[in-house]
């Protein structure tokens, strides 16, 4: 009997009862294909290994990957997510670089406060102002778990409700009222409606040690009190009304929500801000553009990926109002602040139906 | 399934929206070198999305993250791949019967993409992370660990392309039946093809071994 071929050998490691009996009777008593056999096994080690060298065992994520998509396809921005995310995306969207930037930024924006000895506001959204984040910013930005500990001590609990009234009654927000839908856009919306959330992040010298090591740099030491400092960022509650069209993304969406504040437990801010902006792994363009917004401590720095999101400035009743375009034209969105709360409209529309929506929400 | 072989000319007009999977998502043929193109039937109209989207997304996202891992050789990049991916298909109208192994080859072509053009990866890599690690403690075993990934991938963007790609999906832990529905091949032809992967891979590791 002639020999089975290479691919037969190799398919005898993986998926033996894939092999006619024939073969395998073959290959067992014949000690050419059992060297072939040991040579396949072997290239077959070196494979898998190298492939799979250095990875994660942990399965991806169903539930962050698909509203990113939903963000992508249907333009409900990821920045929206505090409202339409489920609990747990909150946790993930913390361990997120473009997140942590925000979250340094949220975090310590404030202008310098005065050692208090309970929880001190350092920072309240009063405007929403885009930063350019580009791809290797991101790739170069730590995580706000390098620099300390993450704990989040309310989630979102987000959760659909039978209609507007519900919504403000769950949430103690005015529900956005559209006056006129754009075209192709039909039908009642359905409401999301998301708790407030909070967050607890502590500094720990240690780690942010570490992180620096692990880059190849040295950690400038930290200024007295900042090791061990706790911050609060809380944001929410919020609501959503979208409108799907039936195709399982949003065609419409207007979401309104608590601006997020941040809280101390008594470390001077701008001490503690200039430090970590200071770190090694922030890139010096965005740390400065950063620093830029944060001497008022109301500027909410939107991070934006310079690849993929255009921004430019409008108005909505008057108040300044960031535009973001997606650069495949299929994505828009309107946010702007108002007495602290922050809302926004996006769908997949152009600028100028989303704007009219806006503008004629009551 | 729209998987089609190269080599020969299929009538452009069979393929009205033949995609190479450049990196972009880009509706852009390109004959791959020696290797398989992955055609897309259009949908209708733009911002037309497919409605089991989210279905398809839920059952297979886990799948195509693992595969464009295989390929990239950390998390992060392979989860952008994976959106990508799931961006074109959802405006796409690959049967639904035939979505799983459609987005696994996809999603090879678009990570073996970015391999050869580099992009994501270098910076990436230098910013330490598989986000399925943490820190790591010794910045030597770091550095050692970065030069071997970087080595495979340099092997790897050097194999025929079908090969590569059958070399991941199988990794991937696609069964052979699934790999040759994916590629159009034969049962049979899976392993021959997988072989010749897994030798010209090691060739491709050692001879750079050699030449560092």
């Amino acid at each position: 009997m002639r020999h089975p071929t290479d691919g037969v050998l190799r398919r005898l490691l993986d998926e033996p009862v894939g092999v006619a009996d024939a073969d395998r009777e073959h290959v067992a008593g014949c000690p050419v294909c059992l060297s072939g056999l040991a040579a396949a096994r072997k290239d077959a080690q070196v494979a898998g290994a190298a492939l799979g060298s250095g990875l994660s065992t942990e399965l991806a994520d169903v539930d962050v990957g698909w509203w990113r998509l939903s963000g992508a396809v249907g333009g409900e921005g990821r920045r929206r997510g505090t409202t339409a995310a489920p609990a747990h995306r909150w946790r993930a969207a913390l361990r997120s670089p473009v997140v942590a930037a925000f979250g340094v930024v949220a975090l310590l924006a404030g202008a310098g406060a005065a050692a208090a000895v309970d929880w001190l506001q350092i920072f309240r959204t009063e405007q929403i102002a885009p930063v350019t984040v580009t791809e290797a910013d991101l790739v170069a930005l730590p995580d706000l778990s390098a620099y300390g500990e993450v704990e989040v001590s309310a989630d979102t609990n987000a959760h659909e409700v039978a209609n507007a009234d519900a919504a403000k009654k769950a949430t103690g927000l005015s529900v956005p009222r559209v006056s006129e839908l754009p075209r192709g856009v039909t039908g009642a919306p359905t409401f999301q409606v998301g708790d407030q959330m909070s967050a607890v992040f502590t500094f720990s010298a240690a780690k942010a040690e570490r992180a620096a090591a692990a880059a190849g740099e040295t950690l400038p030491p930290p200024p007295a009190g900042l090791d061990g400092s706790k911050f609060r960022l809380v944001a929410g509650p919020g609501l959503a009304a979208v409108w799907s069209e039936g195709r399982g993304v949003p065609a419409l969406v207007v979401a309104r929500a608590v601006a997020p504040t941040a809280y101390s437990s008594g470390i001077p801010f701008q001490t503690a801000r200039d430090y970590l902006l200071s770190l090694p792994g922030v890139p010096d363009g965005l740390a400065s553009q950063l620093r830029g917004f944060s001497g008022d401590g109301t500027t909410l720095p939107l991070p934006l990926p310079a690849e993929q999101v255009r921004s430019s400035a409008a108005d909505v009743g008057g108040r300044p109002a960031t535009v973001l375009t997606s650069r495949d034209g299929t994505m828009v969105a309107v946010v702007w602040v108002d007495d602290g709360i922050v809302t926004a409209v996006a769908g997949t529309l152009s600028t100028g139906e989303v704007l009219s929506v806006a503008r004629g929400l009551r | 399934m729209d998987v089609v072989e190269h080599g020969g000319s299929a009538p452009a007009a069979a393929r009205p929206a033949g995609l190479s999977f450049d990196g972009h998502g880009a509706a852009r043929r390109v004959e791959g070198k020696g290797g398989v193109a992955v055609s897309t039937p259009a949908s209708a109209g733009r911002g037309a999305v497919r409605a089991d989207l989210e279905q398809v997304f839920r059952t297979a996202y886990p799948r195509v993250v693992a595969v464009a891992a295989r390929v990239l050789g950390f998390r992060d990049g392979a989860e952008d791949v994976a959106q990508e991916v799931f961006l074109t298909f959802g405006r796409s109208s690959v049967p639904a019967g035939e979505a799983l192994g459609w987005l696994s080859v996809a999603a090879a072509h678009t990570a073996l993409n970015h391999l050869r053009s580099g992009r994501r990866r270098a910076s990436r890599e230098e910013a330490a992370g598989d986000g399925g690690g943490g820190v790591c403690p010794d910045v030597a075993d770091a550095v050692v660990t970065l030069d071997e990934r970087r080595r495979v991938r340099v092997a790897l963007a050097r194999l025929p392309r079908r090969q590569a790609v059958a070399l991941v999906l199988r990794h991937s832990g696609l069964s052979y039946a699934e790999v040759a529905a994916a590629l159009d091949l034969s049962v049979g032809s899976v392993g021959t093809v997988v072989r010749r992967a897994e030798s010209a891979l090691r060739k491709e590791l050692n001879r750079h071994a050699s030449s560092d």
